[in-house]
């Protein structure tokens, strides 16, 4: 037997049941005990996505509980193949996966939850950038600073939902200060940070995400301020921008 | 309490595997192994904090690269891509030692993302000698290859372990990564002679050792890093170090990761029994 076809029937018996027969033959063990080891491998198979998976995701596991994630992950796994020796990397087709599975319906704030936690775990290994420092901002006339263009924090990333999503999500982190949010009957919007070397989340603004929408874009200062301020009239400047130096989200000025 | 360092004279000596549980400690404490080994595919970040830790305790100690993700035994499905992102990493972290696992792991269009038994014939010999001596190409440097521990086995081998790993280092210029837990979970899977295998490895090509906990079940021994090592485990460390003389060598723990105390006692335990050996005549490399 080839190395490719048995390989090929190997992989196959792992995903989904019973042996090739010509599997069985060019196997040395026999009997029960043949498929009692390729059924630990295939244990070994599920292990790895729901690890993964839970690695990537643990909000999304909290909220659905551990026997339902497995499952999850073993319906993902299954349709969705790993692409890459790179477990860090199963998962990038996880929300969509959710959106349309059936046994999910039921949550329907769930499929934002998982891209939330995507954008997060990309942010945790996005390349590092150190903050502007204040200092550097303290010497910069205001025409210089709204003709200015910004570059972002590479780790930075954003989520609008119809969902509190990043009230969820912050109620779920181990030291959380913050109960689970009564009503889910509103949306938010997830700001993905990272100051630290841990990425977080923190709620933001539609005019925030507006303004951040046209710095990432190349869009100087001013224009970005005309968007926050179309999308709402109180937008507050000043103070948004101490925030972004606070967050790390502003790391270069041009 | 801290142990006071112990840092073998022996070039590289013992070292543990690097686990994020670990990083704080080791980065704020002075150097207490000879040597650290990091799963290559856990920093193939561009950024963040695991690569922070590991560029920090470079500068430190000696860093060996373990892969796990090439699957360099896959006959379809294997990724150049993925040996570009290993080589990206050694030439960040220029690794004392780089190694990855006789195995296989893909088919076309999916990963199993785990370490999969070959079987031992020449045409997986073939393979694995083109795969080595394209990642040694592209890495420019010498590649350990490990053993892996095995549920089942094929019929119809060409080769023991031993043998196969002989003819891949002497084809491919590679260095066998020999890991002695493994030839022990084989020995109870399979019924293969574990020190007959230690016996019949060329000791001239033997660039590490490798030694781990394992979990006894009803169906198999599971090779699952997650305990001390066992006395029949640290008979056959023993026997290799006989064999081979002194190796650089590994304590590997990756589940249930205990206070990294408990690391650094497994290796004083593995220096000990390595010294004890390398004081017999029978010892000398």
């Amino acid at each position: 037997m080839r190395l490719e076809t048995l390989q090929a029937d190997f992989g196959t018996t792992l995903l989904d049941g019973s042996p090739a027969p010509a599997l069985l033959l060019a196997l040395r063990d026999r009997g029960a005990q043949a498929l009692d080891r390729l059924i630990l491998y295939r244990g070994n198979l599920h292990t790895a996505w729901e690890k993964a998976l839970a690695n990537a995701f643990p909000v999304v596991r909290a909220l659905v509980g551990e026997e339902f994630f497995g499952g999850l992950a073993r319906a993902y796994g299954r349709a969705c193949p790993s692409t890459s020796g790179d477990l860090n990397r199963f998962g990038a087709s996880f929300a969509g996966f959710v959106s349309a599975f059936e046994p999910a319906q039921a949550l329907p704030y769930l499929c934002d939850v998982v891209a939330l936690e995507w954008a997060v775990h990309c942010a945790h290994c996005a390349p590092d950038a150190a903050a502007l420092l204040r200092e550097r901002m303290a010497v910069i006339s205001p025409h210089t600073l709204l003709t200015s263009r910004f570059a972002l924090h590479p780790a930075c990333g954003w989520i609008e939902s119809r969902f509190p999503i990043a009230s969820i999500w912050r109620a779920h982190q181990p030291a959380a200060a913050i109960e689970l949010p009564e009503s889910l009957d509103r949306g938010e919007c997830a700001l993905i940070v990272r100051a630290d070397w841990r990425a977080e989340v923190v709620e933001s603004s539609a005019a925030e995400i507006a303004a951040l929408e046209q710095l990432r874009a190349g869009v100087d200062m001013d224009g970005a301020i005309g968007a926050a301020m179309a999308a709402d009239s109180g937008f507050d400047f000043a103070k948004t921008m101490l925030r972004w130096l606070d967050l790390a989200i502003v790391v270069d000025i041009r | 309490m801290q142990r006071p360092p112990t840092i073998s004279r022996s070039p590289l000596g013992v070292g543990i595997g690097l686990r994020p549980a670990h990083y704080r400690e080791l980065l704020a404490r002075e150097r207490c192994v000879d040597w650290l080994e990091a799963h290559t595919e856990n920093y193939f970040g561009d950024g963040g904090y695991d690569l922070h830790a590991l560029m920090r305790l470079r500068e430190r100690y000696p860093i060996s690269l373990h892969g796990v993700g090439l699957a360099l035994g896959s006959a379809a499905g294997y990724s150049i891509e993925h040996l570009q992102r290993v080589a990206a990493l050694v030439r960040r972290i220029d690794p004392v030692l780089i190694s990855e696992h006789l195995c296989w792991g893909a088919i076309d269009g999916r990963n199993f993302n785990d370490l999969l038994p070959l079987p031992m014939t020449r045409e997986a010999l073939d393979l694995m000698s083109e795969r080595v001596m394209q990642m040694q190409d592209v890495l420019q440097k010498r590649v350990l290859i490990e053993n892996v521990s095995s549920y089942l086995r094929f019929a119809g081998d060409d080769y023991g372990e031993a043998g196969f790993l002989n003819a891949l280092a002497g084809r491919t210029g590679c260095g066998i990564l020999l890991d002695v837990n493994n030839l022990y979970v084989n020995q109870c899977n399979h019924g293969d002679d574990a020190a007959a295998q230690i016996d019949a490895i060329a000791p001239e090509h033997v660039g590490e050792i490798h030694v781990a906990g394992h979990l006894v079940t009803d169906l198999a021994v599971i090779d699952h890093h997650g305990a001390r090592v066992a006395d029949a485990v640290w008979e056959l460390y023993e026997r290799a170090s006989q064999h081979c003389g002194a190796v650089p060598t590994l304590i590997e723990w990756d589940t249930d990761v205990p206070a990294l105390g408990v690391l650094l006692d497994e290796a004083e335990r593995a220096r000990t029994r390595r010294d004890v050996c390398a004081q017999g005549e029978s010892c000398a490399a």
